[in-house]
């Protein structure tokens, strides 16, 4: 195939992002729900720095879809929906009314997660400040963990769901988009309307 | 939930007791669609 059959999805720098946030995520569900499952070891430094390389990863994601990239291409219209009843009739234009879903509430749960997981931070001892117990009320630290707890429990099944879909042979052109960047223009013709997402460009290399 | 100094009821953190809930929830997820979608592609075949 050559490289003027494919087309650019996404981006390197996309998809390190991609990636480093599912790594991230990973560590911290390991090192939150291991505990939890009886497999005992020292968590805590490990799990709120993975929470900052995160948080990192997340500021500079949003800053490059912000001025970088068109957020209208996330953003969920009147013509999504309608495909819910008129299904591959509309196509989608980059994104899907699933992926765009899949998108906000993965968003969602992380800055929640983000949130109160620095809130939480103050509470412990850290290499560059010190603990302060009295920084939320003790209501507060209840519902600031109920909060944090859910995201881990929320994110255990959107990673099951996920990983389905991305295993799906219909969608594996997705994943090998997010893997090596590009999908083919018979793929972009199949599943794409260019009138919602023009054509981007070929890719080059691999 | 668990009790302060004043024998309050307090929020302690999410109930681990959970985490099986929203393990099953994923794999019904998983589950129910691709049943559906066997069941679905198999409809189009017939016609």
């Amino acid at each position: 195939m050559s490289s003027s059959d494919r087309i650019v999805r996404h981006h390197l720098s996309d998809r390190v992002f991609h990636w480093v946030q599912a790594l991230c995520i990973f560590v911290l569900l390991g090192t939150s729900l291991l505990p939890v499952l009886g497999v005992q070891f020292s968590w805590v430094m490990i799990h709120w720095v993975t929470g900052v390389v995160l948080t990192v990863a997340v500021l500079f994601h949003a800053v490059r879809a912000s001025f970088w990239q068109s957020l209208s291409s996330m953003w969920i219209s009147l013509r999504d929906i309608r495909t819910l009843w008129r299904g591959r009739e509309l196509k989608p234009g980059k994104y899907s009314l699933a992926q765009k879903t899949v998108h906000h509430a993965a968003t969602l749960i992380t800055l929640v997660a983000i949130v109160t997981g620095f809130v939480m931070m103050v509470g412990i001892d850290g290499p560059f400040w010190e603990r302060d117990p009295y920084f939320v009320s003790a209501d507060t630290r209840g519902l600031i963990y109920v909060l944090h707890g859910f995201t881990a429990l929320f994110f255990v099944t959107m990673i099951i769901v996920h990983i389905y879909f991305g295993l799906r042979p219909e969608k594996l052109h997705f994943t090998r988009a997010m893997i090596k960047g590009w999908i083919t223009r018979a793929e972009y013709q199949d599943n794409h309307d260019p009138a919602y997402w023009r054509d981007p460009g070929q890719a080059s290399g691999s | 939930m668990t009790r302060n100094a004043w024998g309050q009821e307090v929020l302690e953190g999410v109930s681990w007791d959970l985490l099986p809930v929203f393990f099953l929830a994923g794999v019904v997820i998983v589950i129910g669609h691709a049943v559906v979608t066997w069941v679905l592609s198999r409809k189009a075949k017939a016609e």
